[in-house]
């Protein structure tokens, strides 16, 4: 990370140093920069350079067919065999008769009883299986699913699937690249869609923070505010306004030891109450959202108004 | 006449053909339809889904009910898991789909036949359906020209296409040879003019080509999938209840010549009874197995593989074999009445055997392979389950990345199910004339790399449906059409027991116990 990053700012300084002609806009003499493939002036958006590679698909094809690609679909690690697989499909043109036919049949079988190597890559697939169901059933984007499951496989190298449930696991790299991707998920969330239960979960989850060493925090409120916001069918500018509050608080150090979940359901309560143009919602309504006791919604909100109150 | 008022009618009637609602109008009466009755249609022919969890002893059967299936309007889920509503607009910008959750009602049954208990029952997310733009479950059905200007679309779009991706995409229109028809036409077999009538037999996406051939000396043959090679006519019919010679003979034709040949091949067959004839199928679709084993083949090809459409729901299995007989001799009487020359070959491009195959349809495909690629992992899931001791509940049993992308993928690619490819296209916006002429485009599945003369022709009844001169120069010349701007596109029936009953009380005789006596010859 650091070395890519040292690599670029060089470059940067030869473009500035060596090419100090072409660094300059030949429209309005404006600052230029390099955006992906793109060399572009940050001042009228005039693409000056590009790529001069086309890495599209080809111009033409060659076997005859209206494809022009000559690869397959790119290495995925969210599979146990990166996606390579081989299958013996159902050719329908050419029909098979007989004997020619039952000896396709059992070499597709043989061939699908070999696609684990071992017990650990079946185990692998069936942990791979369930947290694409996890993530689609959460509705997360598609890249938690490949992080989750590189995740996955570390743990699995790391032993420590021993002893305990691979759907556990599979729950628990889910739960862990959402909040070390800052978009949080609380357990209960996960553990209402998993195959898994919460002792499992909490279990797996344990033990990949303690032997991985995953790069979390304590989680922030604002994390849940769009979710519940949404959930509790709230304007926009509710929402912001409780981002706003989740800020103070944590400005003020009052956020600790605090559950993230109540914390951000009673500043959409409290701004659901401030904000005029909306209507004020039930700390009931809150707190089932949160999944949190209305005690804690009335707690936070105290906080919340006691250090408006000083601040006044 | 007065031309003058005459050419303001004329033009009156042209505008009215050219508003906005009417240019793609065929693309989301057929998706809507799709969405109102096509899904549900699809979930209600799967209607179960059987695990084999029960298979071992002491382990109770479990299987899955599906009810009713609903989509709402699009949206998208974001990043952060809030949830808003989707504009076309937006989901161009930001290369994202246009499509709406569907929602379906599942139950976990547990238990044998008669001491069943439902385990769990909700109603679940399982997966994500494209919508198409201007359809009733499109985010912008009924705005007003300002209201569809404020969200960033153009109010002179006519919608149709879907949006997979970012990319705007529309479903071929394909024009396909009439299912359910018989075509009589001549064939040649070893240098010999032979006559055959062919039918494509389609029921809930399975098609199924039935020939009955005449050959050349005069016997006739049938062949059907699951049967190699073909299976003589009267052993046939016989196997499905018409034993009497006479009956054979009078539910073909009365006609002396007719009868004359239908006698010939009387005298050559190889069976007399009902029994000996499903004993003698038994023998050409499992030879070399048991007995018993061949009767139950043999009946199991009869009811599932000849001419499936004419089951129905609710019609006796004795009713529908009777039926298929009577068909099978309406086949026959076309072989003979061709070879007496009584009556002209089928006409293949005769626009009353074709058939188009409009976004809906092509959608009710898709959502079928779709469904059963669910059902499958849903199998596969609760197996597992159950196989691991977990509670089985129906939120931990569905995968809805399964059906969204067996969905979305097709439409992205073009790649149909069925091995069509080219089936969706990025629609065309090199100006607004190319929209809507690719909007009302159609193609023929004939392959354009062979000559396929008369296919390519303009034919007469192409009138007022087809356009006489837009048609694409080259390899594709005559096999892309398209809509002629009066063009209307009728639509099948919802309900066929409706239509039946209304056809019985304006005197149509033998439904649906007779239902091939009804039938006319095949040419219109």
């Amino acid at each position: 990370m650091h070395i890519s990053y040292q690599l670029q700012h060089t470059s940067l300084e030869i473009d500035m140093t060596g090419f100090e002609k072409s660094a300059i806009c030949p429209e309005c003499e404006g600052r230029l920069r390099t955006i992906d493939t793109e060399l572009i002036c940050e001042e009228c958006g005039l693409v000056v350079d590009t790529d001069a590679i086309d890495r599209g698909p080809e111009w033409r094809s060659f076997d005859g067919s209206s494809n022009r690609k000559r690869t397959g679909a790119p290495l995925t690690r969210s599979r146990h065999d990166r996606g390579l697989s081989t299958e013996i499909g159902y050719e329908t043109s050419l029909r098979l008769t007989g004997r020619k036919r039952q000896q396709v049949a059992r070499m597709r079988r043989e061939h699908s009883r070999a696609r684990f190597e071992s017990k650990a890559a079946r185990n692998q697939m069936a942990g791979f299986s369930e947290i694409r169901r996890i993530v689609a059933r959460l509705s997360l984007p598609v890249w938690t699913t490949e992080r989750s499951c590189v995740l996955f496989e570390s743990a699995q190298n790391a032993d420590l699937l021993r002893g305990r449930s691979i759907e556990g696991f599979a729950a628990a790299t889910v739960y862990a690249t959402c909040r070390t991707s800052a978009i949080s998920r609380t357990i209960d969330e996960v553990v209402a869609v998993a195959h898994a239960d919460e002792a499992e979960l909490k279990a797996a989850y344990r033990a990949l923070n303690r032997e991985l060493e995953i790069q979390t925090g304590p989680i922030d409120p604002a994390e849940y505010l769009p979710r519940y916001a949404s959930r509790l069918e709230l304007a926009r500018c509710v929402e912001h306004r409780a981002s706003q509050y989740v800020a103070d608080l944590r400005d003020a150090g009052l956020i600790d030891g605090k559950n993230p979940s109540g914390v951000a359901a009673a500043c959409l309560y409290a701004a659901a109450m401030r904000v005029e143009e909306s209507d004020p919602i039930t700390q009931a309504a809150a707190a089932e959202t949160g999944n949190v006791s209305p005690v804690t919604i009335r707690s936070t909100f105290e906080t919340l108004r006691d250090l408006k109150c000083e601040s006044h | 006449m007065d031309t003058a008022l005459d050419r303001t009618i004329r033009r009156d009637i042209s505008r009215e053909y050219f508003s906005r609602e009417r240019l793609a109008e065929h693309h989301y009466r057929s998706f809507n339809a799709f969405l109102t009755r096509g899904m549900q249609e699809v979930v209600d022919e799967k209607a179960t889904i059987d695990t084999d969890i029960g298979d071992k002893e002491g382990e109770e059967p479990v299987h899955v009910e599906l009810g009713d299936v609903r989509v709402v309007t699009p949206r998208v889920r974001e990043a952060d898991g809030s949830e808003e509503l989707l504009y076309p607009q937006e989901a161009r910008l930001r290369n994202i789909t246009y499509s709406a959750p569907v929602f379906m009602e599942m139950s976990i049954v547990k238990g044998e036949e008669g001491d069943q208990r439902v385990v769990d029952s909700t109603e679940t997310k399982i997966g994500r359906m494209p919508i198409m733009v201007g359809s009733e479950k499109c985010n912008i059905a009924g705005f007003t020209d300002q209201e569809l200007i404020d969200i960033g679309e153009d109010p002179a779009d006519p919608g149709g296409y879907f949006i997979v991706n970012g990319s705007e995409r529309v479903l071929m229109t394909s024009e396909d040879l009439a299912p359910n028809k018989i075509l009589a036409e001549y064939d040649t077999k070893y240098g010999d003019e032979i006559q055959v009538a062919k039918t494509f037999s389609q029921r809930r996406g399975y098609r199924a080509l039935v020939l009955c051939e005449r050959t050349r000396n005069g016997l006739l043959e049938v062949s059907f999938p699951s049967v190699s090679g073909s299976i003589n006519f009267v052993t046939l019919v016989r196997a499905l209840g018409l034993e009497s010679d006479e009956e054979i003979v009078h539910k073909v034709s009365n006609d002396p010549e007719v009868v004359k040949y239908m006698l010939e091949n009387l005298e050559e067959a190889e069976v007399q009874t009902e029994e000996e004839a499903i004993e003698a199928l038994g023998k050409r679709v499992a030879s070399g197995q048991g007995k018993n084993y061949q009767l139950k083949r043999a009946n199991y090809v009869i009811d599932r593989y000849l001419l499936p459409h004419l089951h129905e729901d609710g019609v006796e299995e004795e009713d529908v074999r009777i039926n298929k007989a009577h068909y099978l001799c309406r086949m026959a009487e076309a072989c003979f009445e061709l070879a007496l020359q009584r009556r002209e070959a089928d006409d293949k491009d005769h626009y009353a055997n074709k058939r188009l195959k409009v976004s809906g349809d092509l959608m009710k495909d898709l959502f079928r392979t779709a469904l059963n690629k669910l059902a499958r992992d849903v199998k596969y899931q609760l197996e597992r389950a159950n196989m691991r001791n977990r509670n089985l509940s129906v939120s931990t049993v569905v995968r809805s990345d399964v059906l969204t992308e067996r969905l979305e993928h097709p439409i992205a690619t073009g790649n149909w199910v069925g091995g069509r490819s080219g089936v969706s296209q990025l629609v065309d916006r090199t100006d607004f004339m190319g929209v809507l002429s690719h909007l009302r485009r159609l193609r023929s599945p004939l392959s354009r790399s062979q000559p396929h003369f008369e296919a390519r022709d303009l034919h007469a009844t192409q009138w007022g449906r087809i356009c006489p001169s837009e048609t694409p120069e080259g390899p594709n010349c005559g096999l892309v059409k398209n809509f002629a701007q009066a063009m209307e596109l009728s639509q099948n029936v919802e309900d066929e027991q409706e239509l039946k009953r209304e056809l019985a009380s304006m005197g149509v005789q033998g439904i649906p116990g007779l239902e091939g006596t009804t039938r006319t010859p095949a040419d219109d």
